[in-house]
């Protein structure tokens, strides 16, 4: 008789994500409660086309005038607000070439997220690089509303392998440094300033039996956001391989996971450890300094992971893939908080991590938190946090606590209040406001 | 001994306690102590088991006569018989699945439009199959071969020399074949199925299980060569709907009603069922002895004979079971394949859970 697990799907921190699937329809995925959220699809964009099916997505994840960069299967490169889906500029046909008869996708797409300062907000620049290698960047008017817009130079192209196809593409968080890499194309890394090829990856020697597997790279990430010298990418046969430009052109350090292609990557914030996903919906994070897997994500996924994608700020990792499903792991515990279905394959998935519950819940004294709000702005990063903090606080102290209501005893309850969130924060992990508050006080260790 | 000590421990405890509690308690004990498995001799074992398993059955028949009893009353009362109850079975209690298909879905049509099959299930493209074995001998496989050849219409048969399947595919796709079966066999049996799709559809991998040939039934039929109707039942789920469409572009559209054959793939727990029957519908005299209406109530019942149509089927073909281990979502490709479903242990965690 089969083992049966009845494991609950603990809930996730409030949170919401992107995911865009292969009938071109972009949906947003938002977890409301502040502790144990169900996530649920809020919104809808675009219409189902399978032309329209999306190939690559970039993201710019700031609080002013975010935009989210869409590449489609017919070419189209669009320009959207991923608060409301707003269409802002189109980029039709975008492969110049006009190689029709082979499959010519857009692969990678990046959407820098530094600006001409004179230019502010109305133009974007972005990369782009097809199936083929050809990489352009090209400068896009953003409006207001959805009109048509035309590149304002130029795009400047090159090609970035002359042979093969290209499957992976990223830029490094400094946004200076790309690689490129794929079938028959080894890795490599480019200067985006001056478009030229720094370095080149070497393919590991022939193994002991005479046998040389060609290359073939599935995808790639830089391992830290500041330093572009250190990369991992996985190939077609299931294999991981670290590499370090300023060391050497073979691998540094290379293991094997599985038995299918790595099909999706992604490095964790703390710069050291990756997920890997591969095609049968294996899905492990392992520790790169010492090549020693940590652990894998089981669960019942049956498809290919095809995007792996880290919160910025939680700990959640979530990860899609062709079984419809999108999926939010613990990244400490490795436990899934939930799964949604959504009813077509996913190709990418984004967070977008400037999301804030504002909190409907009305308490007994609510005037007099306004006051509060008024002298503390000043002293945190943001009102809307600040509300949430000051409520769980008069949750505590409530009652006896009313009669004061002295700036001086505001102050103090609030040094109470620290510390008594503390304590609740210890055991609430996923209270985003308690973690950020935690920072501020900035008490040793944890 | 634990029966002994139990006892012994009772007393205790009644002696302790008063009123219902103690009423509760022995009765409790008293049912505790009754259990065949806390005797220890085997003889006064299985003479008290026994016992309990034919007070058991007394039990049911009472049960059922009493049924039955009040289900005839109420009839001849002319009210309605109580309600006839419904056995628990897995089907009944399946797991309640989210991913089963709803009639108005429309991402789900659009998906549809969008996939593989839908240039062949919107008849732009005729079927045409081509039909190989492993590299390996068997005994079965040839006679099972030739029944899918006559069952599947437009369907060639090539034998499999010493290609590799990926090119197999490729000359599949140039000589514009629109499906590939490969009958895989082990220990000269065939024993799994894979359905491929061209040019680059989804790959499914089956195992086969249960085989019975044509002249291992008794009094089967031999089919004529009219385009057969499909029936698909049972297929619910996202993947399964899926699966459903890959079999689906097996067979031509156009189904030739005058043939009268039918291939059923029937889906139940997750086994899929092939049958291949020829029916015809015969009119047949049904003689009703107790008629329910209330105005035959004092009447004596009559006896009048109705006309019904029922079909009548033969079975012809082979006879099979499938189950999906995998489908994967290119061409075949064992090393560089991804999968879009691929059965793991660790899905299975419970027994009323069914992916198709």
């Amino acid at each position: 008789m089969p083992r049966t697990t009845t494991l609950e799907c603990s809930g996730c921190p409030p949170l919401r994500a992107l995911t865009f699937d292969a009938l071109g329809l972009i949906k947003v995925v938002e977890a409301r409660d502040r502790q144990r959220g169900v996530p649920q699809v809020v919104e809808r964009w675009g219409n189902s086309e399978a032309s329209k099916c999306v190939t690559a997505v970039s993201m710019i994840d700031r609080n002013s005038n975010p935009l989210l960069a869409v590449a489609r299967k017919n070419n189209q490169i669009e320009i959207l607000s991923p608060v409301n889906g707003d269409i802002q500029a189109t980029i039709s046909d975008a492969n110049d070439l006009d190689i029709r008869s082979e499959e010519n996708n857009i692969v990678g797409l990046h959407l820098f997220a530094k600006q001409d300062l004179d230019l502010a907000s109305r133009y974007c620049t972005l990369l782009s690089c097809t199936t083929k290698g050809n990489a352009s960047i090209r400068s896009v008017e953003v409006a207001d509303s959805s009109t048509g817009s035309s590149c304002i130079d130029s795009p400047k192209t090159w090609n970035v392998c002359s042979g093969g196809n290209i499957l992976c593409s990223k830029v490094d968080g400094n946004e200076k440094f790309a690689l490129f890499g794929g079938k028959g194309v080894e890795i490599n890394i480019w200067d985006l300033n001056n478009f030229t090829k720094i370095w080149n990856s070497k393919s590991p020697p022939k193994n002991s039996l005479g046998i040389f597997t060609p290359t073939w790279f599935t995808s790639a990430t830089f391992l830290m956001k500041d330093d572009h010298r250190k990369f991992v990418a996985g190939t077609n046969s299931h294999q991981v391989r670290l590499y370090d430009i300023s060391a050497q052109r073979r691998p540094v350090l290379s293991f094997d996971f599985r038995e299918t292609p790595i099909k999706a990557l992604a490095e964790d914030i703390d710069g050291y450890s990756i997920y890997i996903g591969n095609g049968s919906g294996d899905m492990a994070s392992v520790d790169i300094r010492t090549g020693k897997m940590l652990g894998c994500f089981s669960g019942k996924c049956s498809g290919s992971i095809r995007s792996i994608v880290r919160h910025p700020e939680l700990p959640v990792v979530a990860s899609s893939g062709l079984d419809n499903y999108l999926r939010l792991w613990d990244t400490k515990t490795r436990q899934l908080l939930s799964a949604v279905f959504l009813k077509q394959p996913i190709m990418h998935v984004l967070f977008d991590s400037n999301f804030i519950v504002k909190g409907a819940v009305l308490l007994p004294c609510k005037e007099q938190t306004q006051p509060e709000i008024m002298v503390n702005e000043e002293v945190e990063v943001s009102p809307l946090k600040r509300k949430k903090s000051s409520r769980s606080k008069e949750h505590i102290l409530d009652g006896s606590e009313r009669k004061k209501r002295s700036k001086q005893s505001k102050d103090r309850k609030k040094s109470e209040g620290n510390d008594e969130h503390l304590n609740i924060a210890s055991r609430d992990k996923k209270s985003k406001s308690a973690s950020k508050k935690r920072n501020k006080s900035s008490i040793p260790g944890l | 001994m634990g029966g002994k000590r139990k006892k012994s421990d009772g007393d205790d405890v009644e002696e302790a306690e008063e009123g219902s509690k103690k009423k509760t308690r022995t009765s409790a004990e008293k049912k505790e102590q009754l259990l065949p498995s806390m005797i220890k001799n085997k003889d006064k074992r299985s003479e008290v088991h026994a016992k309990l398993k034919r007070q058991k059955k007394l039990d049911k028949r009472a049960k059922a006569k009493a049924r039955d009893a009040a289900a005839k009353r109420a009839l001849d009362l002319g009210e309605e018989p109580p309600e006839k109850k419904v056995p628990r079975t897995i089907e009944n209690t399946r797991e309640f699945d989210e991913t089963v298909c709803r009639p108005d879905d429309e991402e789900l049509f659009a998906g549809n439009d969008a996939d593989e099959f839908s240039s062949i299930l919107n008849q732009q493209q005729t079927p045409k199959i081509l039909i190989t074995t492993c590299r390996f001998n068997s005994t079965r496989g040839p006679a099972f071969i030739s029944e899918l050849l006559s069952v599947i219409p437009n369907a060639h048969y090539y034998k499999r020399g010493t290609y590799d399947l990926k090119k197999i595919v490729e000359y599949a796709k140039n000589k514009h074949f629109t499906s590939v079966i490969v009958v895989h066999t082990n220990r000269r049996e065939p024993d799994a199925l894979l359905v491929i799709g061209i040019p680059n559809g989804p790959t499914a991998h089956f195992k086969l299980s249960k085989l019975v040939l044509r002249k291992d039934i008794k009094n089967h039929g031999t089919p004529t060569s009219h385009k057969p109707e499909l029936v698909l039942n049972n297929f619910t789920t996202r993947l399964g709907h899926r699966v459903g469409r890959l079999i689906q572009s097996l067979f031509p559209q156009d189904p030739e009603h005058k043939g009268r054959r039918v291939v059923t793939f029937h889906n139940q727990r997750d086994f899929i069922f092939f049958r291949h029957h020829r029916y015809i519908f015969e009119t047949k005299e049904v003689k009703k002895a107790e008629s329910k209406s209330k105005k035959d109530k004092d009447g004596k019942s009559e006896n009048v004979p109705e006309q019904k149509t029922i079909a009548r089927l033969q079975e012809c073909g082979p006879r099979f079971t499938l189950k999906l281990i995998s489908l994967q979502h290119g061409t075949f490709d064992t090393k560089g394949g991804e999968y879009e479903w691929v059965h793991k242990p660790e899905m299975d965690t419970s027994r009323r859970r069914f992916f198709l």
